[in-house]
């Protein structure tokens, strides 16, 4: 496209600058005020609108809708039903009472690292613990993997043991880099559990610990860990056959 | 003679005995049939959430032992709607049995994978990385769901939360909060029948946040 401001060889500008005027109507004071009121009509409908989408949230009733039942017609047949569901009503809440734990029960809450020590539903002692880091160890051949997660559920305190010796299971020596030793005696370690040991199940513990001051973080592999103090009372409180619930 | 005496006496006290209205035996008939329900939850394997509306409650619960205990300090019922007419009825979610509830945003499940360093005799010094704290390793966002399988979600927003946030933070969160529900109710794929909002404290809501369970069960007790 040919430059229209470029000088032609006599030094004149080759073609005229081109003006375009458009002219643009003034508007009227009515038709600006028109203008205004339709705009703001616009985004007052779309602000109800908008307003009138989404959720629309009320008090919770404050009452219960009771579904009718098929009731006999005859007197005799009406107190008969009622006491087979009075006896019904009995059991079921006999069953669920049974069901729940009563006594002493320990609760682990292993996101938040911390025990409760339970007595008949309520708390009587906070502790903070340390439960699974969620790590995922991988041996240097890549043949085997650990993952380091607390599991969540409902276990019992199997056994008791005061001066636990730690039986060092593979991962330990995997992940410090030293070989799987082939002789069973050279995988005690004592000291390192702690003063007590309540075993669950499947090899996870509730123990002590020797680095206090990773309490309340998920550091361990799998165990609940707790201070030395917090140990002696859930020693004292958890016999053995004593619930344990982890979420 | 005498020994029939008092069977006569039973057989008229019976007899006596004001006929049950058609009301009582319902309500008796509705709770047996909420007793069961409860006794159900409990002998699954399942972690569940009993919200006691009349009590003020939500239980984290397992086996039927109470784990959990968070203050409920409002409840509020709702329903989707789109240009102000309801798209949903809010009936039946009361005594109900929801399933395989999730929390919405995720909570981050942050795994760290490491590769062991080949066996030496002497072995290797191991570095003892301090993992950050529930607090920090969780962040409690301002709104959040547990959504259940059909179409129930639990509403908490944690007070304070959006504090820091200034002006223009809170108004862009309260803007993608309302686009959000906007786009649900109007029929996106993230639509709710109903949601209970559920006011907990800050410290209540956020410890709901770090430790639901994944898929728990939700039980609402109706009112007494």
């Amino acid at each position: 496209m040919q430059d229209p401001y470029a000088l032609g060889e006599d030094g004149a500008p080759r073609e005229r600058r081109r003006w375009v005027s458009v002219v643009v109507p003034k508007p009227s004071r009515g038709r600006g005020l028109a203008l205004l009121v339709g705009l703001a009509a616009l985004a007052a409908t779309v602000w109800v609108a908008a307003a009138g989408t989404g959720y629309a949230y009320a008090p919770a009733p404050t009452r219960a809708k009771v579904a009718g039942i098929d009731v006999p017609s005859d007197a005799a047949g009406a107190r008969r039903l009622q006491t087979k569901l009075q006896t019904q009503n009995k059991n079921l809440a006999a069953a669920l009472k049974k069901m729940a734990p009563s006594g002493t029960y320990v609760v682990v809450d292993q996101t938040q690292n911390r025990l409760y020590i339970m007595r008949d539903d309520d708390i009587a002692r906070t502790a903070v613990c340390s439960a699974g880091s969620g790590m995922i160890l991988k041996d240097s051949g890549g043949s085997r993997k650990w993952v380091f997660d607390t599991p969540r559920g409902v276990f019992k305190v199997r056994n008791k043991i005061s001066n636990p010796i730690w039986k060092k299971p593979d991962w330990a020596f995997v992940e410090e880099g030293k070989p799987v030793p082939k002789n069973p005696a050279d995988r005690f370690e004592s000291g390192t559990l702690g003063k007590y040991a309540l075993y669950l199940e499947d090899g996870y513990m509730i123990h002590g610990t020797l680095y206090t001051r990773l309490l309340g973080r998920s550091v361990t592999h799998g165990c609940i860990r707790l201070g030395p103090d917090d140990l002696q009372a859930v020693w004292d409180a958890a016999p053995i056959g004593t619930p344990v619930f982890i979420f | 003679m005498i020994g029939t005496l008092p069977a006569l006496v039973l057989l008229a006290a019976a007899a006596a005995a004001p006929t049950p209205s058609a009301d009582e035996l319902a309500r008796v008939s509705a709770d047996n049939d909420l007793l069961a329900k409860q006794v159900a939850l409990a002998k699954g394997k399942e972690f569940y959430l009993l919200l006691d509306p009349a009590d003020r409650t939500l239980h984290l619960m397992l086996k039927g032992a109470r784990l959990q205990r968070y203050r409920v300090d409002g409840l509020e019922v709702g329903v989707p709607r789109v240009l102000y007419r309801t798209r949903a009825e809010s009936a039946d979610w009361e005594g109900r049995i929801w399933e395989g509830g999730t929390l919405d945003p995720a909570r981050p499940l942050d795994r760290v994978e490491v590769q062991a360093p080949p066996p030496t005799a002497e072995g290797t010094e191991i570095e003892v990385r301090v993992p950050q704290t529930p607090e920090e390793k969780y962040p409690v966002p301002p709104r959040y769901h547990i959504r259940f399988t059909g179409g129930l979600s639990i509403e908490v927003r944690p007070p304070g939360t959006e504090s820091k946030k200034g002006f223009w933070g809170r108004w862009t969160a309260g803007l993608s909060a309302w686009w959000a529900d906007a786009s649900a109710a109007a029929g996106g794929s993230s639509a709710d029948v109903v949601r209970l909002h559920v006011e907990l404290s800050k410290e209540d809501a956020a410890s709901l946040y770090r430790a639901l369970p994944p898929a728990t069960k939700l039980l609402v007790l109706p009112p007494g």
